[in-house]
């Protein structure tokens, strides 16, 4: 019986992260910004999808894939307003990219101007999985503390964006705009920082007009002449 | 909990490399992670003690082993240890840095135990 080590040195989730940049390429190409939204359970995603539909509606087209662990309540608040479908995860903590896909078709892989994917409400495990999304939004809400992001640094890290919601809040619970914005800047420096309130509308606007210029920068690359890329 | 899924994909992996090298048992199997990976190498231990048995024997040993997380400033190059998750440079105070270890699950080595006559095709 002989013994040899094999050396490796290959990132275990490599073929999923090409995968997530193939598929991030084509629809990229197409001219659909693909938007992943985190958060902890009740941040206000769906309230988010619900009043940014509304923003966008006959200006821009948007369809849903909503991830939770059971029941379609989240689809059924979305049906009236966008395409949307429910993807069920029965109790995995997280969405990963075949699940994805599997509701991309279920939707009819729609040519829209931005699809949102609203991940499982978790601050860990989803900050580790690459949905093809071009840009990674991470919610928190008022009423959750401001010293998350100092607890989950990943999420943090990977996000592009933080969206401070439930602005209306603010004047009831012990919850600082200032710090939260600190210490989730010292882990990413080159985070956008947004605050809206679904509810009653402040911060809508603005934060579509974010969505918009997001989508004519990074997905700019995907029309120039490939020797420019 | 998602290390299970991670450990799924660790053991296919591992599978496909002793299928492509010959052998026949995996005594050990070499595997990075760091602050920034999104394991929790406790977890990912009894996860993989969990399943391991399923795909290879339960003899077959995991090596975790922890580093820290490393970053580039994109502006001044400068390498650094990235303490408390604090990610500017230390340096030019650069906030466009780039991680360069510490934030996956890296397969660093796989240990195969194998009979002489496969051993002489593989190596």
């Amino acid at each position: 019986m002989n013994q040899r080590t094999i050396v490796i040195r290959r990132d275990v989730q490599a073929e999923q992260k090409a995968d997530a940049a193939s598929e991030r390429e084509r629809l990229g190409r197409r001219g659909t910004l693909v938007v992943n939204l985190l958060s902890s359970p009740g941040a206000g995603k769906t309230s988010l999808l619900e009043a940014t539909a509304r923003q966008f509606a006959g200006r821009r087209s948007m369809a849903v894939l909503v991830g939770d662990l059971e029941t379609d309540r989240d689809a059924q608040r979305l049906a009236p307003l966008v395409p949307v479908v429910q993807l069920t995860t029965g109790g995995a903590c997280h969405l990963e990219l075949p699940l994805v896909q599997r509701g991309l078709k279920a939707l009819g892989d729609p040519d829209v101007d931005f699809l949102f994917i609203e991940n499982v409400g978790n601050l860990v495990c989803p900050a580790s999985h690459d949905l093809a999304e071009h840009l990674r939004v991470v919610l928190i809400s008022t009423t959750e503390g401001d010293d998350k992001p100092g607890k989950y640094p990943k999420m943090f890290r990977t996000s592009q964006a933080m969206v401070i919601t439930k602005l209306d809040l603010l004047p009831h619970v012990p919850f600082s705009v200032e710090a939260v914005t600190h210490d989730a800047l010292g882990i990413q420096p080159e985070l956008d920082v947004l605050t809206n309130c679904s509810l009653d509308g402040s911060g809508i606007a603005s934060w579509c007009d974010f969505l918009e210029q997001q989508h004519q920068q990074r997905l700019a690359k995907y029309h120039e002449p490939a020797g420019n890329r | 909990m998602h290390e299970r899924s991670l450990i799924r994909n660790l053991l296919r992996q591992v599978e496909q490399i002793v299928v492509e090298q010959g052998g026949n048992q995996v005594a050990e199997i070499h595997v990075q992670v760091g602050d920034l990976s999104g394991v929790e190498p406790l977890l990912f231990q009894t996860a993989f003690d969990d399943m391991v048995p399923a795909v290879f024997s339960s003899d077959c040993q995991l090596v975790l082993e922890v580093v820290p997380v490393i970053a580039v400033c994109g502006e001044c190059d400068h390498q650094f240890e990235i303490i408390d998750f604090q990610f500017r440079c230390p340096e030019c105070q650069a906030g466009s840095v780039r991680v360069i270890q510490g934030d996956e699950v890296t397969l660093i080595s796989v240990t195969i135990n194998s009979n002489n006559s496969i051993e002489g095709v593989a190596s």
